[in-house]
């Protein structure tokens, strides 16, 4: 139990040969305790960094990674562990960040006059899952391309509603939030939540309901019949992950200060979820996180050079990481089939 | 009475546009087993050569179908042949991804290309007539009309013509249209170039009847998919029926829901395609295809 990564524990890896053997021990002491020690390690070393006397814009840039790092564990949890690939994760987002909008700002349906940020953060995430608990009973019991069409629908349909509820939401217009500015404070909250949700990850990814959760992605009606309750299962973890991203939307929009439906229910936003999972390594711990800094280097490099260009970048990135790089970088170093899409790769093949 | 008989004719004619909107998607899906959520990119694409046409050497719309078809057409074949040829045989995962990457890539290029500022093209006889006591608007009858006109040839070419019986072939049993000679990659390449084309001829055909801008797609593709799980998959007739009722319904909650406009037209359609699929997985005339089929 302490070493080799769960997925090792059924013991058929047959497929295909490690391109580095040598980096094998490596990948498998990542996924135990050693991983969890390391990942410990880093957010202490994180912590300590501000006291460097650095620059508020390198503490924006750090809370605006952990944004992405904890956006794409999330989307992670559903996409890559549970196998339903979500192109609308990013209207949890956009839940949360209006639920902050709102209550922050006392829009004149609600009772209570305005709420503080503390309490509107929690509030914002837990809309989230809620939202995840309506739109998912019926979406997630679509199968493969139909789920993530239905929620590609839902982000769509969610823009127009939004947009259409103007006394609620503001409408096209958007909504203003009161500007405060705390980069410090940013940064340590950010830290923290990006801290628990990876850990949270980590222990899933080797609790029996994470187990549970890769057992309906390998083979649905397999795990229905060893007694898995998949609806649940799939429910709970799609909560767990609307949870955390309406809390990062929620945070957000308190960061940004605005938000109108065409700047949170973006299309765009899914993509860089699914694509920094994708280049990490889908289905893993450790990869999203991984994935998320690359992305974020990338984009960065790319942004400074080629402003215009970078979304168009972006899509042809995805692209050429599903062409070339199925496994992500993870898989493609290590264990090829630590990944859900090398599994699906090595077992279905060119052949269908 | 009136206002019944004004919203059924206003549907019918948005939904003879659908139709024709929603052939290349259906027919990529149904042959090759591709969803293709680029569709509508391409389908903005057509709408953008369209406008250029019009604004800058001054020819219609309609008559710039004649330009549009044979490029487009090459744009699918191209397409087909560099890069889903590739992943088409692969799981459904891939071929979503890399569809929906080349959308965020095409929408993006067209906003560098075009800037994101809404293009229209203002036709001469873009009023309306009247029938009946009832208002048609003259573009989108002469759609409706191209839309019947377009379906009717494309049934013929699928039914009757050799190329036609091979896509065919190709759609009903791959490995057995490989032992009779069909030459897959080919005939996936042709069937990519005709539906991209179809595709991009609706979207020119759209040109004058709303606001052109580079992120206009994902709601057709949205409400192709709607469609194409009403009238199942790569059938013609089940795209017509699929998008008149889809037209319909969206005109009929425009037009009897008060304070909505026609802004929740995607709302509608959304909610459409989960009752759909959530009631009938196979999709309301049967045909779509497993997804299970992956594995097989």
């Amino acid at each position: 139990m302490t070493n080799g990564p769960p997925a090792d524990k059924n013991g058929n890896e047959t497929g295909k040969k490690a391109r580095f053997p040598s980096l094998a021990p490596v990948h498998s002491l990542l996924a135990g305790w050693t991983g969890l020690a390391l990942w410990l390690l880093l957010l202490l070393l994180l912590a300590l960094y501000p006291y460097t006397g650095v620059s508020s814009l390198a503490l924006l840039v750090g809370s605006q990674i952990f944004v992405l790092v904890t956006l794409a564990s999330n989307w992670n949890l559903i996409g890559g562990m549970t196998g339903y690939v979500d192109f609308g994760h990013a209207v949890f987002f956009g839940v949360g960040a209006y639920i902050m909008a709102i209550l922050v700002t006392g829009a004149p349906l609600l009772i209570s006059p305005q709420w503080g940020f503390w309490q509107a953060l929690p509030a914002s995430g837990a809309a989230a899952a809620l939202f995840a608990l309506l739109i998912g009973l019926p979406t997630l019991r679509l199968k493969g391309p139909y789920f993530s069409i239905a929620m590609l629908g839902t982000l769509v349909a969610m823009r127009e509603i939004v947009r259409v509820s103007r006394p609620i939401t503001g409408g096209g217009i958007g909504l203003n939030l009161p500007p405060v500015l705390n980069r410090i404070g940013d940064y340590y909250l950010m830290l923290a939540i990006m801290g628990l949700v990876v850990s949270l990850i980590w222990w899933i990814q080797r609790s029996e309901f994470g187990q549970s959760l890769i057992a309906i992605r390998e083979d649905e009606v397999g795990a229905e019949m060893r007694g898995i309750n998949t609806t649940l299962h799939k429910i709970a973890a799609f909560m767990i992950a609307a949870f955390f991203t309406g809390v990062v939307g929620g945070f957000w929009a308190w960061q940004n200060t605005f938000i109108d439906p065409d700047g949170v229910f973006v299309e765009t936003r899914t993509v860089e979820m699914v694509m920094m999972s994708m280049l990490g390594g889908l289905g893993t711990v450790w990869g999203p996180p991984l994935g998320a800094v690359a992305i974020y280097l990338l984009q960065n490099l790319l942004w400074s050079n080629l402003f215009e260009w970078h979304l168009l970048a972006l899509g042809l990135l995805l692209v050429l990481i599903v062409l070339f790089m199925p496994e992500g970088i993870l898989g493609t170093l290590g264990d090829r089939s630590s990944t859900s899409l090398g599994r699906l790769l090595a077992r279905f093949g060119r052949n269908r | 009475m009136d206002q019944l008989s004004q919203a059924l004719v206003s549907g019918l004619l948005l939904g003879g546009f659908y139709a024709i909107m929603v052939l290349g998607f259906s027919v990529i899906w149904g042959v090759m087993g591709v969803i293709n959520l680029a569709h509508g990119e391409f389908l903005m694409i057509g709408a953008y050569l369209a406008w250029g046409l019009f604004r800058f050497f001054g020819i219609d719309p309609f008559a710039s179908l004649a330009l549009i078809l044979p490029l487009m057409f090459l744009v699918g074949y191209l397409l087909q042949i560099t890069l889903i040829n590739r992943i088409v045989e692969r799981p459904h995962l891939m071929t979503l991804l890399v569809t929906f990457g080349v959308s965020i890539a095409l929408a993006n290029l067209a906003k560098i290309v075009f800037t994101s500022d809404p293009r229209n093209v203002a036709v001469a006889y873009s009023g309306s007539f009247q029938f009946a006591g009832v208002t048609f608007p003259i573009v989108k009858t002469i759609i409706f009309a191209a839309a019947l006109l377009i379906m009717g040839g494309l049934h013929l070419f699928l039914q009757r013509s050799r190329l036609g019986k091979s896509i065919r072939a190709a759609a009903q049993n791959k490995t057995a249209a490989r032992i009779v000679g069909v030459d897959i990659n080919r005939v996936y390449a042709i069937t990519a170039g005709i539906c991209i084309a179809l595709t991009a001829a609706a979207g020119a055909m759209l040109s004058p009847t709303q606001a052109i801008f580079p992120f206009m797609g994902p709601p057709f593709t949205l409400k192709a998919v709607t469609i194409t799980a009403l009238g199942g998959l790569g059938r013609i007739p089940g795209a017509l029926m699929g998008g008149l009722v889809l037209g319909v319904t969206e005109i009929f909650v425009a037009t009897y829901v008060a304070g909505i406009g026609t802004n929740l037209g995607v709302a509608t359609s959304f909610i459409l395609l989960v009752l759909i699929l959530v009631v009938r997985p196979q999709g309301l005339m049967g045909g779509l295809r497993p997804v299970d089929a992956e594995a097989d």
